[in-house]
């Protein structure tokens, strides 16, 4: 394969496109060009590898062409897509049905498990762009406890 | 040609934006990131190539509508369109799957779970232990969480499964998020005071039915009596309390799901007559996995991809063919699949994310408090490698759990960009791949797709859904499985 014709990666992702019906070796042959070997490890035939790997080669040289004409209209649409402002879905108004004993259990408990993140994103957390990691309250506000009527 | 000549276009105007294609035939699938789709000919698809579909083509208002025309791009419903599709990556866990015991009364040959006999209680989860599990699930920041009870047979252990339910609706009601409670139970040991319990506390029952009496019975051996008579009784009796519903709960409509094993692949006619024998509306077809029992018997009970695909494309002809006389049933993957590609739509499937719903879609907490980023995750641990457990219920929080190693492995090895096969495939954009499979049949997290056989499974089930819908009178009736 010359590489003026078709770059390394295209001859990679086109070998993976035959790889179920051969093992494919890629090797450089001197500077400009891709020594392409296939053993078929089921019935299909090496010529009718090496016919399927030349087809697939052109698909992939277009392929690599689109994404790289694309790439930055792809960074922007997604970017646009994740970075639309996101609004908490509000909380259901009915009682909640607890004691004021059960309530002051689960606030309690609901601070403990804050404060333990809490210590742990101060000790160094990864980046979380999207929120992930963050617990329901840290991302849209602890809700105050209701009292039974 | 025109693809030599429109890989020689190095400007960015003269191409056209990104897509994917496949031949079929004559005509060529396209899709989009933003998980529009369209079956073009040769020389349509070669006219978009070279950026040649102007307002005067007839296709121009259908293609461009769907963002494949590059100087009418809609930026503001193309990228709605996107969120919508990936709404899953600004939300943390949804489903929350507790293990109760993996102790179970039935042998089923394709078994997965790892489960235990029924006499080892050692393996069952305690009630506080369920309670904090379900406190664990709570801190997940996605406004509706899903705990799904599965065992082994979650009905083996009442004293957990009642207690974490009564927690969850508790928590839920001042949480301020929605939650669904799923029991998935083969029904031996069902009672009518347990089935009360549930209704009242709105929890959904789903079980297991592989088909006629014969077929069902060999599948899941059951030494206390007749699996698929227990089955049917009490499949029976849910929807029954469904259909005359309860004051104050609601009662769902009991569900089941189909696993398909090797004495199943002759007989899909007689499988899919005894679903709507049974009064049910989905049947979803699940292929097997090589992994627990079904690995050391698949020899016997075992198929190759394409043994599936054809079952697979044969039970869907079958099914609309009901359809169109009258008959409400529907499929359940190829329903979550093409409401991804028919509404851009998330409908929940993990299995078929980018990246995979391990730790950031779902966790399964294993009956001693630890969690896995998956069911199928805590069966490999169960098999002595715990390289998906990604902590523990009593010691990690959720912050740790979900930055943990595990959980981004999972991620990065599951994204579908950098999966070389998967980033060139037509179907990407409704896909996902399986780190847990991945691993266990081929060795790596990453895998090899091109000698995947779930990856066979998938493209044969696009294939056959895309086939159909080619056809305007299926496109319309499997339309309407997904016009809710």
């Amino acid at each position: 394969m010359p590489l003026a014709d078709y770059d390394l990666d295209t001859v990679r992702y086109a070998a993976h496109a035959v790889s179920r019906a051969a093992h494919v070796f890629i090797k450089l042959d001197g500077r400009s060009a891709a020594a392409v070997e296939f053993t078929p490890t089921g019935p299909v035939s090496g010529k009718a590898v090496a016919a399927s790997f030349r087809a697939e080669l052109a698909d992939e040289k277009l392929r690599a062409a689109i994404y790289a004409a694309n790439r930055e209209l792809r960074d922007f649409m997604i970017l646009k897509a994740l970075s639309k402002e996101e609004t908490p879905p509000q909380a259901p108004q009915d009682d909640s049905g607890l004691t004021p004993e059960q309530e002051k259990e689960l606030d309690a408990l609901i601070a403990q498990v804050e404060s333990e993140i809490k210590q742990e994103a101060s000790a160094g957390a990864s980046k979380d762009p999207l929120g992930i990691t963050r617990t329901w309250e840290d991302k849209y506000g602890a809700k105050k406890s209701r009292k039974k009527n | 040609m025109a693809l030599k000549k429109a890989a020689k276009k190095t400007s960015a105007a003269a191409v056209p934006p990104q897509l994917l294609w496949k031949r079929d035939g004559a005509d060529f699938l396209v899709t989009n990131d933003f998980g529009h789709y369209s079956w073009l000919k040769k020389k349509d698809f070669d006219s978009l190539l070279a950026c040649k579909v102007g307002e005067s083509h007839p296709l121009f208002a259908a293609l461009s509508a769907k963002g494949f025309v590059r100087d009418r791009l809609d930026f503001d419903g193309l990228a709605a369109k996107w969120r919508k599709k990936n709404a899953y990556l600004n939300t943390g866990p949804g489903l929350h799957i507790l293990v109760l015991t993996l102790r179970c009364n039935h042998k089923c040959l394709y078994c997965q779970a790892a489960a235990g006999g029924a006499a080892a209680k050692d393996t069952d989860m305690t009630p506080a232990t369920a309670r904090k599990c379900v406190d664990f699930a709570f801190n997940s920041s996605n406004p509706g969480i899903t705990i799904e009870f599965q065992g082994g047979e979650p009905l083996l252990n009442w004293p957990a499964l009642t207690a974490a339910v009564k927690h969850a609706r508790a928590r839920a009601k001042t949480a301020g998020k929605e939650l669904k409670l799923a029991l998935v139970s083969n029904f031996s040991l069902m009672t009518e005071e347990k089935a009360r319990f549930l209704m009242e506390n709105e929890v959904s029952v789903c079980t297991s039915l592989d088909g006629p009496a014969d077929l069902h019975n060999k599948n899941r051996c059951f030494s206390g009596g007749n699996s698929h008579a227990v089955t049917l009784k009490w499949l029976k009796y849910f929807q029954k309390k469904n259909e005359a519903q309860a004051d104050g709960y609601r009662v769902f409509k009991p569900s089941a799901l189909l696993t398909v094993s090797r004495y199943s692949l002759s007989r899909h006619k007689e499988i899919i007559d005894e679903y709507v024998a049974a009064g049910l509306e989905d049947i979803f077809i699940r292929p097997l996995a090589p992994i627990g029992y079904a690995r050391n018997l698949w020899g016997s009970i075992g198929y190759e991809a394409k043994d599936f695909a054809a079952f697979y494309l044969k039970s869907l002809a079958y099914i609309l063919k009901l359809n169109r006389s009258g008959v409400v049933i529907r499929e359940k993957m190829a329903a979550m699949m093409l409401d991804k590609i028919v509404n851009s739509r998330d409908p929940g499937y993990l299995d078929a994310r980018c990246p995979c719903g391990a730790a950031i879609g779902q966790i399964a907490y294993n009956y001693n408090g630890d969690l896995y980023t998956c069911d199928e995750g805590r069966m490999v641990g169960w098999e002595g490698d715990d390289v998906f457990k990604v902590g523990s219920v009593f010691k990690d929080s959720y912050a740790k759990v979900m930055a943990s190693a595990p959980t981004r492995a999972c991620v990065v090895s599951s994204n579908l960009e950098a999966q070389p096969d998967c980033a060139r495939c037509v179907y990407k954009p409704y896909c996902g791949v399986c780190p847990v499979y991945n691993y266990e049949v081929q060795g790596s997290l990453w895998g090899d797709m091109s000698s995947s056989d779930r990856c066979g499974l998938f493209k044969g089930i696009f294939g056959a859904l895309f086939a159909l819908l080619k056809k305007p009178g299926n496109e319309a009736t499997l339309k309407k499985w997904v016009d809710k």
